[in-house]
């Protein structure tokens, strides 16, 4: 198994952190794990992305030119990683932050609309949770215990007591999930 | 018991290995993208466990002068920063080779010149192996290319620094720093006793007992012949070093046409360049040198008797082909390609390269 998946969104949409629990995720799995952020001018309000691969082989380049999967939560994001998803791979976007549609017909194109269902709920941090939630249901390479236990790990123990809400988020995710072509 | 498997960041790494390692000091000043070092160090507060000493210094021409002083002491003392703030380090770095003090530096390039970007780089590399200070002087320069390696070549520049009584620094970039892979630790090791260190370090400045005479830690020696003596005696601790610590690793090189020669994460994407390339046909291999000096000369030369051309691939604007070349020594081509500024090449970039390499020296 090899997973080789860019996110990508405005920074503070929470996307570093969803690579970090998908990563932890995988390390707890036993399987090799890297997490590959941007990390320049971008956490300062333009766009974040991080590249995660998880595999059961040792991982050569952490930098890809295609993905198998791409998360998407902004336009400036679409128009760069629409063209990198490999054919018949997986695009995932929000259309809440996006002026036009993806335009690709190789690809599976599914559309989530987290961030209305964050607003609604008044949890604005659980969004990058629904979207996680959303992308395991298409690919399970990940089992939510481990999901779980990663979120345990990467979130203050002061903040633990979210654990259960961010848990429902994932569930939310996994139903609100739609193939959109 | 075995050690557990830990995700963490190359930066995180770096701090702590150096405690695992009985590091005695660290001294920096934070700088993107290798802040982590120390805010790691901080949070872990060592000087609760093992006693090592944690300071953030006012400049890093303050910190690589604690590690000066801390390093005449027989004392394990390292610092690290980023590109700029290691140009501030480099007459520290020429004064501390000269007296033959051993010390680990941390280098987490970013894209320069000046204060440049804080994306990754490989622009250094001159800088590191070419002299960087004033004088004839070398560092052992170790380039890891993977989080584990941050921890493990951590613990061997203190290593062969204290082999050698010569500074050694860790080259790395600031995607190596800033990404997050699985790492184990090296087991702890208790820090020096002052009993260990008179007995290891004989030439420490810790105090004179009556029974020698004073340990005098300089740079600075005004008659000429001193100095050429210093100088000839740093040359041929050079030249043992060549000799004995030259490190490398190859993929794919057995039957290859072709070969790309790159260091650290570029070595890594290479290798995802060659497996592209291999699948349409064309045979290459990777060559890594891991320590820069001593550059693994030979080892190149050997390939080039045997494949078609080279190619070295760097995110600079051609620095290593120049030791490249000058290991080839005309054999075969070699050609350079690479981006700059911070920009880190795509495998699909370095496999264009290699095809124009291909076409030209088929």
């Amino acid at each position: 198994m090899k997973e080789e998946i860019i996110i990508a969104g405005f920074g503070g949409q929470g996307v570093l952190s969803m690579g970090k629990i998908l990563a932890y995720s995988g390390l707890l799995q036993g399987q090799e794990v890297s997490w590959m952020p941007s990390y320049g001018p971008e956490q300062r309000g333009g766009t974040a992305n991080v590249t995660v691969i998880l595999s059961d082989e040792r991982i050569s380049s952490p930098i890809l030119n295609q993905y198998d999967t791409a998360i998407v939560l902004n336009q400036p994001s679409l128009d760069k990683f629409e063209s990198k998803v490999k054919p018949g791979g997986i695009l995932i976007i929000d259309p809440h932050g996006l002026s036009r549609m993806p335009q690709r017909t190789d690809i599976n194109i599914y559309s989530i609309d987290a961030t209305e269902e964050a607003t609604r709920t008044n949890n604005q941090k659980t969004l990058n949770m629904i979207i996680l939630g959303g992308y395991l249901k298409l690919r399970p390479i990940v089992k939510i215990e481990y999901v779980m236990a990663g979120l345990k790990k990467s979130l203050p123990e002061r903040h633990h007591h979210l654990l259960p809400l961010n848990e429902q988020a994932i569930k939310i995710g996994m139903d609100l999930i739609k193939k959109i072509n | 018991m075995s050690e557990e498997v830990k995700l963490m960041k190359g930066n995180e790494a770096i701090a702590r290995a150096a405690i695992r390692c009985g590091c005695d000091g660290y001294f920096g000043y934070p700088i993107t993208p290798q802040s982590e070092v120390m805010e790691t160090l901080m949070e872990d507060e060592p000087w609760k466990t093992t006693g090592m000493v944690v300071l953030q210094a006012e400049s890093e021409v303050a910190s690589i002068n604690m590690v000066y002083g801390g390093a005449s002491t027989g004392k394990h003392v390292m610092t690290s920063s980023s590109s700029p703030g290691i140009s501030l380090m480099q007459e520290g770095i020429s004064y501390i080779a000269c007296a033959e003090l051993p010390c680990v530096i941390v280098n987490v390039m970013r894209g320069g010149p000046g204060l440049g970007t804080i994306q990754p780089s490989q622009a250094d590399y001159f800088q590191t192996v070419k002299g960087g200070g004033h004088g004839d002087y070398k560092l052992i320069t170790l380039a890891p290319s993977t989080v584990q390696e941050m921890a493990d070549y951590t613990v061997k520049a203190f290593d062969l620094a204290f082999k050698y009584r010569t500074p050694a620094m860790v080259l790395a970039d600031g995607a190596i720093g800033q990404m997050m892979e699985k790492v184990v630790l090296p087991p702890q090791r208790p820090r020096w006793t002052e009993e260990e260190i008179r007995k290891n370090c004989p030439w420490a400045a810790i105090g004179k007992p009556a029974s020698r005479k004073s340990n005098i830690i300089t740079s600075l020696a005004l008659a000429s012949e001193v100095m050429e003596a210093t100088n000839l005696k740093l040359q041929a601790k050079y030249r043992e070093i060549e000799q004995n610590e030259v490190m490398y690793e190859t993929h794919g090189c057995e039957d290859a046409d072709y070969v790309i020669v790159a260091f650290g994460l570029c070595a890594r994407i290479c290798q995802k360049a060659m497996e592209l390339a291999r699948e349409k046909g064309i045979k290459v291999g990777v060559l890594r040198p891991i320590t820069l000096f001593p550059f693994p000369t030979k080892e190149i030369k050997a390939l080039a008797d045997k494949c078609k051309a080279m190619l070295c691939v760097e995110m600079n604007a051609g620095q290593m082909v120049e030791d490249v070349r000058l290991a080839v020594n005309g054999k075969v081509n070699v050609e350079s390609f690479g981006r700059l500024g911070g920009i880190i090449p795509a495998p699909d970039e370095v496999l264009t390269a290699l095809e124009k390499l291909v076409a030209e020296n088929a």
